[in-house]
């Protein structure tokens, strides 16, 4: 690394400067007094009863640093060692001896200042494009098929912990799916990815609530207290299916996989040193801000669809309505302390920006209003 | 030291070697963060520079009765292991996604080619060491590092062996959940053996001229500094479960909205935030209290006829200095890391001193060192193997 210096080093006329300095010869531990000086290409080390004559370019002097020794390592093995490291460097400077590049920049808090600042300014893009970038291209490299296990794994768990089989009857899911379909038979063929629905009623008392939901690999599950909720209406159940088929079109859940472990890697790279738990944290909060992104996604997915099947996107304006005023009576019957501690405005906790993984609501129902005339 | 006259007497005295860190924590951050840079920049390439250079400052702010310590890694050489380990580690993780038998075999490859790896990796970091111009060496050969490591991946064969007797990996059997607790709880009951059986290869085979180490420690000791941890660990559970039902609480109801990435992404978060919390607080308190009281013992009880450390490493102290680190890298996003290692270092280091009844001065090397391989070195760093010398 220090090579590029040492012809300044010839070059320059240090032959009558003298620096203080012991000797290891490598084989013992023994410190011997010498004092050093350049002469033209060659390095004297003047010692009691020896001198020894070496090639400038082949004496590596360590990095300059403003603690610490200053060292040089000899071709022989031997090393100098300058206890005196001011004087050093300044015998060096005079010798003609220049930094690294990446020394000067070490010792400049003015480019330390701009190291900082690139150094956020490359995470931020990583961040906002590389993430993004990288896990669309690595999805490509991904099969479908990948996406369709994660999705079962996925269903098993939710099956065994939060959900239970549909209570619905048949003609009622008959009426959901019905609707649903004649929506998916007015897109433009092709463009409609394999999916499936699954009907399921919340394990629990306070359950899932009114609930939709789509796994990696195109099943989405729809909850017996949504379907209750709107029954009156199955262009609104549409619409949300609509919203559901968008985070399938996207592959929004594998994505979320691919994503948190290029998140994991930088941070790990940046603080895995220090923590592995602390390294965790940037992927948490990348996850919330990514999973917004998401939600946006789909919902745009969702007016699209909804406009091509002859269906006002305002429909979602009134299922926000809807589920908000559910939400805040289920709210005030609930004793969770976290549901009351919210604002009394705030959307229920089960609509879920209580760790921001979804936009607020006001702004989705803004963006559906102005579905409606776009 | 220098200033002794040489030889001025022949008579065995005890010569005592403090050891003292001279690094400071604002020269250290300005060398992380501007090799940081360039790490990242090059996509990983410059990482062995941007090592060498820590080595260099870290070892060179440590100084051994007046004299500083000084690493003679070259980066090209190290480049090549990480290359070499690299694709290892790449063929390892490649292996496990066909099929349980090809993740086996390879599990197997590694557990033998480890305890190689890792005598080189001791061999070539320490004949890189240099004080007083002489190399450190590390004496311990392939056999002993055969010894010391393959109870290791004893448990990880039983269980992935296991498995290919598992019809479907969906719904193990009864037996293969009573034999993976089995193989469990044997684990903790040796892990204090296992950890002294390591130890005891490392500390053995440290060298210096003609002076070897060795660590005169029973496996008795190490099981104490474990269960004594083991009931921190306890305690610091017993905080746990407070903080977590809180969580639960909060947690609790707040999952589940319309939308996949919603559902998905949300418990996602919430087990990091589980895993995180959970983690922060058996971690926070156990942690220096192991760090401490092991390396009070292992240091203390290395040594040999003629000369021996002492570690004095007190645990709150410690603990404060941990608390503190953490608060700080949380508030700074990770920019404080370079003072809170430099802090850590100087705690660490200097509550070890080396007495010797051999007059450093006299040390005499008779061979060069042999370098080993800097892949192991590399091995070392990419899996996660502190030497922790």
């Amino acid at each position: 690394m220090s090579d590029p210096d040492t012809s300044a080093l010839q070059r320059a006329d240090a032959a009558h400067a003298t620096l203080a300095a012991q000797y290891f010869d490598g084989q013992s531990a023994r410190a011997q007094a010498v004092t050093l000086s350049v002469s033209g290409p060659t390095l004297l080390v003047r010692g009691e009863s020896f001198v020894l004559d070496l090639a400038v370019r082949d004496v590596h002097w360590s990095e300059r640093t403003r603690h610490g020794p200053r060292v040089a390592h000899l071709k022989s093995g031997g090393t100098l060692h300058c206890p005196d490291a001011r004087a050093c460097d300044a015998w060096l400077r005079a010798a003609g001896h220049t930094d690294s590049p990446v020394v000067r920049a070490q010792q400049s808090w003015r480019w330390v200042l701009a190291s900082i600042a690139g150094l956020a300014l490359l995470v931020t893009a990583f961040a906002l494009w590389g993430v993004p970038w990288l896990s669309r291209a690595a999805l490509h490299a991904i099969p479908h098929s990948i996406d369709k296990e994660l999705g079962q794994a996925a269903l098993a768990t939710i099956d065994k912990h939060l959900t239970q089989p549909s209570a619905l009857d048949t003609a009622q899911q008959q009426r959901v799916r019905e609707a649903f379909a004649r929506a998916v038979a007015a897109q433009p063929a092709g463009s409609v990815p394999e999916h499936e629905l699954l009907f399921r009623r919340g394990r629990g008392k306070n359950g899932i609530g009114p609930n939709a939901f789509a796994l990696p690999g195109g099943t989405m599950v729809m909850t017996d207290e949504l379907v209750q909720l709107f029954d009156a209406d199955p262009t609104v159940l549409s619409g949300v299916l609509a919203h559901e088929l968008g985070h399938v079109q996207h592959r929004h859940g594998m994505r979320m996989v691919v994503q948190a472990s290029l998140i994991g890697l930088l941070s790990s790279v940046v603080l895995g040193d220090f923590s592995s738990i602390l390294a965790a944290a940037p992927v948490v909060l990348g996850q919330a801000s990514y999973s917004r992104a998401a939600e946006r996604e789909a919902d745009a997915h969702c007016a699209a669809f909804l406009k091509t099947a002859g269906v006002s996107p305002a429909v979602m304006v009134g299922l926000f309505e809807k589920l908000s005023a559910a939400g805040s009576r289920s709210a005030r019957d609930s004793n969770d302390a976290k549901d009351r501690a919210a604002k009394t405005d705030d959307p229920p906790s089960w609509l879920g920006i209580a760790i921001a993984s979804h936009p607020d609501d006001r702004e989705r129902i803004e963006f559906f209003r102005a579905a409606v005339t776009r | 030291m220098n200033t002794n006259p040489p030889s001025a007497t022949r008579e065995p005295r005890d010569h005592n070697l403090p050891v003292q860190f001279t690094g400071s924590g604002s020269e250290y951050f300005r060398i992380w963060i501007v090799n940081l840079l360039l790490v990242l920049v090059t996509l990983g390439i410059y990482f062995p520079w941007a090592k060498v250079r820590r080595l260099r400052y870290f070892y060179g702010s440590t100084e051994v009765g007046g004299a500083p310590l000084d690493f003679h890694g070259d980066p090209k050489k190290m480049l090549r292991g990480y290359l070499l380990t690299g694709a290892l580690v790449l063929l390892y993780s490649v292996a496990g996604n066909f099929s349980g038998f090809a993740g086996l075999v390879a599990f197997i490859m590694i557990a033998a080619l480890w305890p190689a790896l890792f005598k080189s990796s001791m061999q070539f970091r320490l004949a890189n060491t240099s004080w007083r111009g002489l190399r450190f060496r590390f004496k311990g050969d392939v056999a002993g590092a055969y010894r010391a490591m393959v109870p290791l991946f004893i448990p990880g064969v039983l269980i992935l062996s296991a498995i290919l007797f598992v019809p479907d990996e969906a719904k193990p059997p009864e037996w293969y959940f009573a034999f993976l607790g089995g193989v469990m709880i044997v684990m903790m009951l040796s892990a204090p053996w296992l950890w002294w059986n390591l130890k005891s290869y490392q500390h053995n085979h440290y060298a210096l001229a003609q002076q070897q180490t060795e660590l005169r420690s029973t496996v008795g000791a190490f099981y104490i500094v474990f269960l004594k941890t083991l009931g921190v660990v306890l305690l610091a559970v017993g905080v746990l479960a407070g903080v977590a039902g809180a969580l639960a609480a909060i947690a609790g109801k707040g999952l589940w909205s319309p939308g996949a990435g919603g559902a998905f992404g949300a418990a996602f978060i919430a087990i990091m935030i589980g895993v995180i919390g959970g983690l922060f607080v058996v971690q926070l308190l156990p942690r220096p209290y192991f760090t401490s009281r092991m390396q009070n013992l292992l240091w203390s009880r290395t040594g040999n006829s003629s000369m021996r450390f002492r570690s004095r490493l007190e645990f709150m102290p410690l603990l404060g200095l941990t608390l503190k680190n953490w608060v700080l890298m949380v508030l700074t996003l990770g920019l404080y890391w370079p003072f809170a290692s430099v802090a850590l270092a100087r705690m660490r280091l200097e509550s070890v001193s080396v007495t010797t009844r051999v007059d450093p001065e006299s040390l005499i090397e008779r061979a060069r060192a042999h370098e080993g391989e800097a892949a192991g070195d590399a091995a070392g760093d990419l899996l996660g193997l502190d030497i922790g010398l």
